[in-house]
């Protein structure tokens, strides 16, 4: 009889502890759209998602200029990391020895664990240097009469380009191991078969390998995604936040989490403010579970 | 013929890619080392910034309050960590529900920081005041235990998926219950998985900077345990350090971009250097935990 109420009382236990968990969750989430929701009434939701002013002082808030920096960094950040990344993947389940890749595996999972401020401190005082007195003078002075080379900025070599190499080296490791691991995750005998119809490594790799790891792989790359949209740190300290659409590789913009972090202080107390801040979030949330949605659909899991 | 460049082409890139993965984190190091060794004493470690000049003088707040921070939340998020797991994993019945609340464990794992922080800085700073003291230790500790929670438990749910079926058959077979089973043969096999799980969440809390400097705030003191007397708290009373500001490491790191003109360049670097230094020995307990476990 006892051992029959211990039972009881940890099953009541875990469902207990679920639903603090569910509570919290479905709490917070909610909390984010509940507070955006008067500013989508006030605005519009298409007013608010494509306006391009955004004034306190006016009551008018219009995101469109953040979600283009936003989006530009993390194309930019994917459009570098991904050849780095993609390649690693194929070199550690692929070409390495099992000697060699468990000893560049953790230099990959040491890079996960240098955190996003101390890339942004990297980004706003080396790279950030080197890009301004190396890089952008060379291309803007060769090839300005291209648009996206202008040089634009004031010249302190902070702005789209900075920022989306230093997203690109932040999101390589997540992109690298989950996708070594769907590569990996790909049967022998797929390989073998492969071989032994004559193909070369490399045409067993791009016709068998790759395909079969497809969906591990864009999952990876849709991670990538969701972690570069949500940076906030390495980015408000090296996008420059001047509320404008970049014109150039070289020039600043502003990002959505920037954009928040910046104002939510001054603006925690005022209403409309704060749920204009709150909407930016919302926006940006409702785009990341979409994304978990994509992602999950392409693990098998929904 | 081109079959074999392209062969040879494509081995070159992969070894090219891996090489740069390893160089880009090499220099990393080593700038972030070079440009940290002038500012590395034990002086600059030891005490608190109040007692030297300016900002970002000395990190010792910065240490101390980083320590606290990730070891609570973990502490804080363990108990909902593995009980939903648990839950998850063993007593819920497959369907809808299950799966739309580990989608809902998803979005929270994928979930920004900053909307994270904003949520921690209107709820747990402004509403629950009374209760927090405001930007405050507590507040930085649940709010961060909100953060590493889907973490944790989805780790725990991969380590309760090792455990082998036979274990578990053959304690039922033996006339345990379910409760007997989990605690007797699920949980201490699944042990080192979870303890990974936890190890790697303590480095996530300490690298963590937007949520905590919405949340936690910034002192330059030590943090000190005593009360005193406010009335705008709960009974009266504010209980040292939990309702106080406390520091952490990546806000002075963070500082160095906010006052460039306050904050040294070199002590900047030297307190995200103490910061990689935490967070990897961190992770490096993690992968020893994994490694044991491959042994033992």
């Amino acid at each position: 009889m006892a051992e029959h109420t211990s039972e009881k009382t940890a099953r009541f236990v875990f469902l207990l502890l679920t639903l603090s968990t569910a509570f919290v969750a479905f709490y917070f989430i909610g909390y984010i759209f509940y507070t955006a929701y008067p500013i989508f009434v006030n605005q519009g939701l298409v007013n608010f998602i494509t306006g391009t002013k955004w004034s306190y002082s006016q009551g008018i808030y219009g995101i469109r200029i953040f979600i283009i920096g936003t989006l530009i960094i993390t194309a930019l950040s994917l459009i570098i990391s991904l050849p780095v990344s993609i390649f690693t993947a194929i070199f550690l389940s692929e070409y390495a020895s099992p000697k060699i890749a468990s000893l560049v595996r953790p230099f990959v999972e040491l890079l996960v664990g240098i955190p996003s401020v101390v890339y942004g401190i990297l980004g706003l005082y080396v790279f950030g240097n080197i890009l301004r007195d190396y890089i952008i003078p060379f291309f803007s002075s060769n090839f300005g009469y291209i648009f996206l080379f202008r040089s634009l900025s004031d010249g302190s070599g902070i702005g789209v380009l900075l920022a989306s190499i230093v997203l690109a080296i932040m999101i390589m490791p997540t992109i690298t191991t989950i996708s070594e691991d769907s590569i990996r995750s790909v049967a022998r005998e797929h390989r073998e078969a492969s071989y032994s119809l004559g193909a070369t490594q490399w045409e067993t790799i791009r016709y068998v390998v790759l395909p079969a790891a497809f969906n591990g792989i864009t999952a990876a790359i849709v991670l990538g995604i969701m972690r570069a949209m949500g940076e906030t740190m390495a980015v408000v300290m090296l996008l420059g936040n001047t509320p404008i659409i970049p014109g150039s590789l070289f020039d600043t913009g502003y990002a959505m989490t920037s954009k928040i972090l910046n104002d939510i202080g001054n603006y925690v107390s005022m209403d409309e403010p704060k749920s204009a801040l709150f909407g930016i979030a919302a926006v940006l949330f409702a785009i990341e579970i979409v994304f978990v949605g994509i992602s999950r659909k392409l693990g098998g899991k929904l | 013929m081109i079959r074999k460049i392209n062969n040879l082409l494509f081995k070159s890139l992969a070894y090219l890619a891996a090489s740069t993965t390893v160089i880009i984190l090499l220099i990393i190091l080593g700038i972030i080392a070079y440009e940290a060794v002038p500012s590395l004493h034990l002086d600059f470690l030891l005490s608190s910034e109040v007692e030297v000049k300016g900002f970002g003088g000395a990190i010792g707040n910065a240490i101390v309050g980083t320590i606290i921070l990730s070891t609570l939340s973990p502490l804080v998020a363990t108990p909902f960590a593995i009980g939903t797991a648990v839950y998850m994993k063993k007593y819920i019945k497959k369907g809808k529900l299950a799966q739309s609340f580990s989608f809902l464990i998803d979005v929270l794992s994928g979930t920004p920081s900053i909307v994270l922080g904003i949520f921690g800085l209107v709820v747990l700073v402004y509403i629950l005041k009374p209760i927090t003291g405001g930007f405050s230790l507590i507040s930085g500790v649940i709010a961060l235990a909100i953060l590493i929670l889907p973490v944790m438990e989805r780790s725990t749910e991969t380590a309760i998926d090792t455990v082998p079926h036979e274990l578990e058959e053959a304690s039922y077979a033996l006339g345990a219950n379910k409760w007997e089973t989990i605690k007797y043969v699920t949980l201490p096999y699944s042990l080192n998985g979870i303890l990974t799980g936890l190890v790697l969440s303590i480095g996530r809390a300490a690298e963590e900077s937007a949520v905590v400097v919405l949340t936690a705030g910034y002192s330059q003191f030590y943090p000190e345990l005593k009360m005193a007397a406010n009335d705008k708290l709960l009974f009266g009373i504010k209980f040292y350090p939990f309702q106080d500001l406390v520091a952490a490491l990546p806000i002075t790191v963070y500082h160095g971009f906010e006052f460039p003109n306050m904050v040294d360049r070199s002590e900047s670097f030297a307190a995200a250097f103490v910061l990689i230094a935490i967070v990897m020995l961190i992770n490096a307990t993690a992968r020893l935990i994994v490694w044991r476990r491959r042994i033992g």
